[in-house]
């Protein structure tokens, strides 16, 4: 076709002739393949079509308990402040000074109920002792100088139950059924669970909605001396709870 | 016959030749032949698409109520509740299928601006705040929308902040040429730019994970300033389409896995009991909502049994099978055990770039993930013409899993993410 063409060109000139009817149709090339360069973005983007998939939502659980001691109020550990955070450091004491204790004779153990109170299992539990101190116990006349929190000083247990009571679980200071007292077991529990580190492990749980019962028991020893006379022994107990 | 009857004969044969001849223009003008088509017309084509949540009911882009083939409301791909750091989080299927009678040349996914529609008509004339369906991001002042409704456009500046899940927009007031009806299209154009203003916003839950539980709005130590939990949730997208399995976004995205599958964590149970009576090579689960990639730790629990197996091939989801080196199991493993790749998980829990933020600010309509067909486990055809064939031919119907997971890093207190939602969205866009 093209060597056609080409002949024609060769032969006449003029508006009439072959090369004019070449010229043209090439332009006529030229400008169509203009118009198709100037408008083919928009004629790609003619036509398009859009979904959108809104308001997906991904909500994270809690992790929140309170502890109950005897039958006092709950102590929530969102309670606290808001920095470091589900920290409260601000809950009943286990024991107050007004609790005498007497060489060979146990105090009433002091229930707590660990709830978890949040929407996600806990994958454990534990406690410590971030500090034992003595003090003078107030009101006492003369303090006998010695410190209960030390070697031969007074004596602890915690105590797993049921809800009602009964011995199921003793972590401290042996793992038996039935926990019994042990010589300096307060000033171990303090000198080696004092941190989160540190701390004795619980085991699993409590399961969100669930509660957990311990008993801490509290004795001088029968041997204690007029050397604990009037002294108090100062102590945080801390439980923590994980995921 | 005599001479004289022939003559006769002749002559009665040229009347008729002569007739013939000269009638012959008479007779052939009485014979015509026509053919007319009428009715011509010519149909444009569409290029329409749908997308479907799992089994629910597909979300048609041409019946946006913005009668512009841009249907911004379809369903919510995921609503995870209570997700713990470390833990499973859920994974949703979406299909997106072209509807239409034209190819698409292009198909893409990317996170959409912060929006909304208008809750409300607004008029012509002057206006100086939007009524909104609750916004999904947050606005910050002097930021840009615009409204859009069919071939109209028009653009705004926010006067004020809005909050995710506000009902209005302040906005300069500006005189509108157009009555944008309900359901106008509301984008703000000027976010996804930094954590603070993506898409995704955070919110405190106001309703427990379980019953009775506490949540978001108890705790004083879960702040939403900077969408903290958007900022660590973990996102991936992975197509599943015939069995090819590619992963376009999140942890083994291209180039982190040639298998094609993302870093997605499994929680299934086994679909058949396991025995002590010898050494096994396959663990019989329930459909794998993740990957398992060769290798990988895999611990069944029951109760306080538990045991680790290994993988030994790329296991992708859906299958019932996970291939395990040869062990005898320690236990009589029931069928409610559960089984966890914690590989994945540990993966997971050290990611802080497959994020939900990083999402909307990498890849959002700038940075915006191209789906070319994928043609096997991690290989995709970027040449091709075609990426989402027109309805009932070719590959129409593209299927892909989005997954959220949370994750748990070691020695960091996420505290400061409970009780916390994040909303986000996801857009999928198909051009001719």
């Amino acid at each position: 076709m093209f060597a056609g063409l080409y002949r024609h060109v060769h032969r006449t000139a003029g508006p009439a002739s072959s090369t004019w009817r070449l010229k043209k149709m090439l332009a006529a090339l030229i400008i169509f393949g203009a118009l198709s360069s100037v408008t083919a973005t928009g004629t790609f983007a003619l036509l398009t079509s859009e979904e959108g998939n809104t308001h997906s939502a991904v909500s994270s659980g809690t992790l929140t308990f309170d502890n109950v001691v005897n039958t006092g109020t709950a102590c929530f550990s969102y309670g606290g402040p808001s920095s470091p955070g589900n920290v409260n450091t601000g809950c009943q004491a286990l024991i107050t000074s007004a609790t005498l204790n007497y060489p060979g004779v146990a105090i009433t153990p002091v229930k707590v109920t660990i709830t978890n109170d949040g929407s996600i299992d806990a994958s454990d539990l534990s406690v410590y002792m971030p500090s034992c101190t003595a003090a003078a116990t107030p009101g006492a006349p003369t303090p006998g100088g010695a410190d209960p929190c030390a070697t031969n000083g007074a004596q602890f247990y915690i105590q797993e139950t049921t809800s009602t009571g009964t011995p199921t679980q003793c972590w401290y200071p042996s793992a038996v059924g039935a926990c019994s007292f042990s010589a300096s077991s307060l000033h171990l529990f303090a000198a080696n669970v004092n941190t989160t580190t540190s701390a004795l492990d619980l085991g699993k749980g409590p399961a969100h909605a669930t509660a957990r019962y311990f008993l801490i028991g509290m004795q001088l020893p029968s041997t204690a001396g007029n050397a604990l006379q009037g002294e108090a022994a100062v102590f945080p107990l801390t439980w923590h709870m994980s995921t | 016959m005599s001479l004289r009857e022939l003559k006769g004969l002749l002559l009665f044969v040229m009347a008729i030749g002569a007739a013939a001849y000269f009638g012959g223009g008479a007779t052939f003008a009485s014979f015509s032949a026509e053919t007319s088509n009428v009715g011509s017309s010519a149909s444009s084509g569409t290029l329409t698409m749908s997308d479907q949540v799992n089994t629910g009911t597909p979300c048609l882009s041409a019946n946006a109520a913005s009668q512009n083939n841009v249907n911004a409301a379809c369903a919510f791909a995921l609503a995870l509740t209570n997700v713990a750091p470390g833990v499973f989080g859920g994974v949703a299927q979406i299909t997106v299928q072209n509807t239409g009678s034209i190819d698409a040349s292009k198909f893409y996914l990317w996170a959409p601006y912060v929006n909304a529609t208008l809750s409300a008509g607004i008029s012509a004339g002057s206006v100086s705040s939007l009524p909104i369906t609750p916004l999904e991001g947050t606005v910050t002042s002097g930021d840009t929308i615009v409204v859009s409704y069919g071939t109209n456009t028009q653009t705004f500046a926010a006067n004020a902040a809005a909050a995710g899940s506000a009902t209005s927009i302040s906005v300069t007031p500006k005189v509108s040429g157009f009555a944008y009806p309900i359901g106008t299209i509301v984008t703000d154009t000027s976010s996804n730019s930094g954590p603070s203003n993506t898409d995704c916003f955070d919110a405190k839950t106001t309703v427990g994970g379980t019953a009775g539980a506490t949540f978001g709005n108890n705790l004083n130590f879960n702040p939403t300033t900077g969408n903290p939990f958007c900022g660590t949730a973990l996102i991936f997208v992975q197509e599943t389409t015939g069995g090819n399995h590619y992963c376009w976004l999140g942890k083994g995205s291209s180039p982190e896995a040639a298998s094609g599958m993302c870093t997605a964590p499994i929680s299934v149970n086994l679909s058949s009991a396991l025995t002590t009576g010898g050494p096994i090579t396959s663990l019989p689960v329930t459909a794998l909502n993740g990957n398992v990639a060769n290798l990988d730790t895999i611990v069944v629990t029951s109760g306080t049994n538990t045991q680790t197996f290994v993988a030994s091939a790329n296991t992708y989801m859906g299958a019932t099978a996970i291939p395990v080196a040869s062990l005898t199991p320690n236990f009589a493993y029931p069928t409610t055990s559960t089984v966890i790749d914690s590989a994945a998980i540990s993966s997971l829990n050290n990611d802080t770039t497959d994020t939900i933020t990083n999402f909307n600010t990498g890849h959002n309509v700038v940075g915006k993930i191209q789906l070319f067909p994928v043609t096997g486990n991690g290989a995709i055809n970027n040449t091709a013409t075609v990426e989402l064939n027109h309805f009932n031919t070719g590959t129409f119907s593209r299927i892909f899993q989005v997954g959220v997971f949370m994750p748990a890093p070691a020695g960091i207190n996420q505290n400061p993410l409970q009780g916390l939602q994040s909303t986000f969205g996801i857009t999928w866009h198909i051009d001719q």
